[in-house]
């Protein structure tokens, strides 16, 4: 993991109990979580009144530093010992660096999962629906009487926020040769989970 | 069912009787586009309609033509039928159709954002056509997704046979 200066500095104040009290210690670092991991968190996350008396430079300057190393970290799928040597060079004491390595655990999942979401991917499709309807006849062809599908499959585009749909008619064989490769994919899959 | 022939119908296929087997035409270009266009008018019409043998012979027998023509013309149009509807199909308002579905099993180990994944993933590259272009689409799913999409597509091809379904097909002809 290469982090910066400006990280390990960050650190090296949070790790002060001159400068961070035990208390002020865990607000900061619970802060730090919950500003990269809860959808709805507040600007003002570094508001609380057990705060006030530290220098709002020095506070920015550790929770950035808290929010950069707990992304490397999960990006990195960090363990407990990564993380503990880490947090000794940047001279926290045992019990800090135990309680970092708790809110971490606490932690990791949702952040595992808010990694992993970002990224461009193909479009995905998320459901399709379907309408079966029989063709009576239209103004260049009478008594058509057969029936055909509609499928409209919902996809979602990483790129744009747009839901675009592909829409497409088949025929019941056609239906049949799309539904049976689809099996095929779904019956592949299973087999290579059981390797 | 009986075709209607319009007087200018018959007038342009009334052409017909005086070509001359040795594929000579004495008559001018327009009576020749004329009867052509009388024939293919002929033709399509009764495949559009779907008529039976003994309305398509009755039809044409307003004509005046020789039995010979008339034998000629019926088999003209039971030979052809089903490709002229064929092509008159696909003049009709139509979306993308399907035309093939290609599937390849991926699985995603690493991202810029996160290392150590295993993330499965299905990558579908889906044919289609309209109006004569081909279109491909790649898209993706993942497999509980695709478990779903099977589910869902399954039960729309068991519609067709229920009673429901069935009563329909039998009953509107």
């Amino acid at each position: 993991m290469e982090l910066s200066e400006s990280v390990q500095k960050g650190f090296q104040m949070l790790a002060d109990p001159r400068s961070f009290d035990s208390n002020a210690f865990t607000l900061l670092l619970r802060a730090a979580f919950q500003s990269l991991l809860d959808a709805q968190a507040d600007e003002a996350v570094l508001d609380h009144p057990d705060l006030k008396h530290i220098d709002p430079v020095v506070l920015k300057h550790c929770h950035a530093a808290a929010a950069t190393y707990i992304l490397e970290a999960g990006k990195h799928r960090a363990d407990k010992s990564t993380l503990s040597t880490y947090l000794e060079d940047c001279k926290f004491d045992r019990e800090r660096i135990e309680l970092f390595c708790t809110e971490y655990q606490n932690n990791k999942n949702s952040l595992e999962i808010l990694l992993g979401s970002i990224g461009r991917s193909l479009p995905h499709i998320t459901d399709v629906s379907w309408r079966l309807e029989y063709q009576i006849k239209t103004n260049q062809l009478h008594r058509m009487y057969r029936p055909a599908y509609l499928v409209t499959l919902s996809v979602q585009n990483t790129d744009s926020p747009s839901y675009p749909e592909i829409s497409f008619s088949c025929s019941m064989e056609q239906l049949q040769d799309l539904v049976g490769k689809l099996k095929d994919a779904s019956k592949s899959l299973e087999r290579a989970t059981q390797l | 069912m009986l075709l209607e022939l319009s007087e200018e119908h018959k007038e342009h296929l009334a052409f017909l009787p005086q070509v001359d087997s040795a594929g000579k035409l004495n008559v001018s270009s327009d009576t020749v586009q004329h009867g052509v266009e009388g024939l293919t008018y002929l033709l399509t019409e009764s495949s559009k309609l779907m008529i039976s043998e003994l309305d398509f012979q009755d039809s044409v027998f307003v004509l005046g033509f020789s039995e010979e023509l008339n034998k000629l013309l019926l088999q003209l149009y039971l030979d052809n039928r089903k490709e002229i509807r064929t092509i008159l199909s696909e003049l009709a308002p139509s979306l993308p159709s399907y035309h093939n579905l290609e599937w390849r099993l991926d699985v995603q180990l690493a991202s810029r954002s996160l290392r150590q994944q295993i993330k499965p993933a299905v990558t579908i590259k889906l044919h289609l056509n309209q109006n004569g272009d081909h279109n491909t689409k790649v898209l993706q799913t993942d497999p509980a997704t695709l478990l779903h999409l099977v589910q869902q597509l399954e039960q729309a091809l068991e519609e067709m046979k229920t009673n429901h379904c069935r009563r329909v097909v039998r009953n509107i002809k």
